[in-house]
This record gives C-alpha cells, sequence and structure tokens, in this order.
C-alpha cells in the first residue's frame, strides 16, 4: 500500500515537472521565472493541509487520548514545517527578480515567517518534554493555539498594504488562462500526495519509536 | 522581463535536495527501528525459549 503511494506520487510528481517545463507556456509578465510558481503554491497548499491537520488531531487526541490521533498531528506538523521553509526559501528566490529583493517585512512574509516559527516551537515543545502523555497534551493544545494563524496568513494579502500579490485562483476577475490553472491543479495534486506518502510514513516511524521506548 | 532561469533552478533544486533529505531521513529511521524491533522479538524469543526449554 505504502509502495502504491510512493509510487502514484512519483508519478504525480513528474506529471507536475512536465506540465510545469513543457505543457504550461512562458508566462507574459515575468517570463520564465514565473515557474517558480508550481513549486511555491502548492508547497504552502501542504503547509496549510498539514497544520489543518494538526488541529483536526490535536482535538481528537485531546477528546480521546487516542495515541494514534497524537501521532498523526507530530507527523503532521513536521511535515507542515518543512514546507513552510520550502515555501519562504521559494518565495525569496521567486522574490529577488520580481520585487528585487530576497526578503522585505510584508504582511504575508511575516505572518507566514511567524507561521513556521510557531510550529517549530511546537516541534521544539515535543521534543523538550520527556512524559510523553504530557508532552503530547501541551503540544495539543499548542497544535490548536497555532492553527488560528493560518487564516491570518492567508487573509493578510486583503488585510493590509503588502508587495505580496493576492491569491491567483480565488480573486474575481479574469484569471490566469486555463492551462497555467490546469499545471498548477497538478501539482497541487502531486503535492498532496506526497503530503500523504511522508505523513504515512513519518506516523509509522513514530509509532515503532513508542514500540521501541516501551 | 529576463526569463532568470538561474532562479528557477536554484529554487527547484533545492526542493529536490530537501525533499530528498526527508525522504531519506525516514526511509533509514525506519529500516533502524524495524531491524531493531526484529532484534528484541528475536532476543525476547529466544529468553522465552531459555525459560521453557523444549524437550
Amino acid at each position: 500500500m505504502r509502495s502504491l503511494l510512493g509510487g502514484v506520487t512519483l508519478a504525480g510528481l513528474v506529471a507536475g515537472l512536465v506540465m510545469g517545463f513543457a505543457i504550461a507556456p512562458r508566462e507574459a509578465t515575468q517570463g520564465n521565472v514565473q515557474r517558480i510558481m508550481y513549486l511555491h503554491v502548492p508547497s504552502v497548499w501542504v503547509a496549510y493541509l498539514a497544520f489543518a491537520v494538526v488541529l483536526v488531531a490535536s482535538i481528537v487526541y485531546l477528546v480521546r487520548r487516542a495515541e494514534a490521533a497524537d501521532r498523526l498531528a507530530h507527523a503532521s506538523a513536521e511535515v507542515g514545517v518543512l514546507f513552510t521553509g520550502l515555501t519562504i526559501a521559494t518565495g525569496s528566490i521567486w522574490g529577488k527578480p520580481t520585487w528585487g529583493t530576497w526578503w522585505t517585512w510584508d504582511a504575508r512574509l511575516t505572518t507566514v515567517s511567524i507561521l513556521f516559527v510557531m510550529y517549530l516551537g511546537y516541534l521544539l515543545l515535543r521534543g523538550m518534554i520527556e512524559d510523553r502523555e504530557r508532552g503530547a497534551r501541551f503540544a495539543a493544545v499548542l497544535g490548536i493555539v497555532a492553527a488560528f494563524n493560518i487564516p491570518l496568513v492567508h487573509f493578510s494579502v486583503y488585510w493590509w498594504r503588502t508587495l505580496h500579490q493576492p491569491p491567483s485562483l480565488v480573486k474575481p476577475g479574469p484569471g490566469m488562462p486555463g492551462i497555467i490553472v490546469t499545471a498548477l491543479l497538478v501539482n497541487f495534486a502531486a503535492f498532496t500526495l506526497l503530503y500523504a506518502y511522508f505523513v504515512t510514513r513519518r506516523a509509522r516511524v513514530l509509532r515503532l519509536e513508542a514500540e521501541a521506548e516501551a | 522581463m529576463a526569463d532568470n532561469w538561474s532562479f528557477v533552478f536554484a529554487a527547484y533544486g533545492l526542493a529536490v535536495v530537501v525533499l530528498t533529505a526527508y525522504w531519506r531521513f525516514l526511509v533509514r529511521r525506519e529500516r533502524e527501528l524495524s531491524e531493531g524491533s526484529q532484534v528484541l522479538r528475536e532476543g525476547s524469543g529466544m529468553s522465552e525459549q531459555a525459560r521453557h526449554p523444549s524437550p
């Protein structure tokens, strides 16, 4: 089952690369550097998804004390931090040729950095507390509180004047050409599969670690 | 606007390195733990045998 998911994920990633580099056309305003979008936007989607899963799994853990929910929250937070870091790095690389700077304290960039630091803190908190049950309980509370930052990140481009563009897929008026939207959606699907693959493997590792400690 | 291919390759290259490194970490850790639990199972099986030797 896991190797099937891995195979489908790999095929999805290859399809995403083909769509992003061979099928989607060169963007008229930005040129080929816009192709970073097929990496940057699905990365932030995975980060949102991962932290939403942390929120749900944390609530389930606090209500039912199910260790599987705690492991899911832990695994999802780790993968979320990985993809948030990737989002920040690829955004910075994209920002240099388009905005003329690697970094600016813009509302979107600042809120996403806070998101990154909060979940990094979540992972550090888990590592700091020796009592597994106590650590899981504290982490679940932090996992719920930190999720309030997700809408702040998403809507920051509407609530404040920012350099960052608003969401391209859901903005009103004429949108992106169909082929660019298709390429983006293929990459969304591929990155979602990659998220599922990573979380499945990480959750299994966490279960094996718990068994080894017991 | 210039195409800035170097930035495109830098972004994708970074993603490949980071994601591959994480995947390798997961595979390696899972293998270590699986082997460890196998050794433990075999060890406990042996001690069980020692406690109850078969005729």
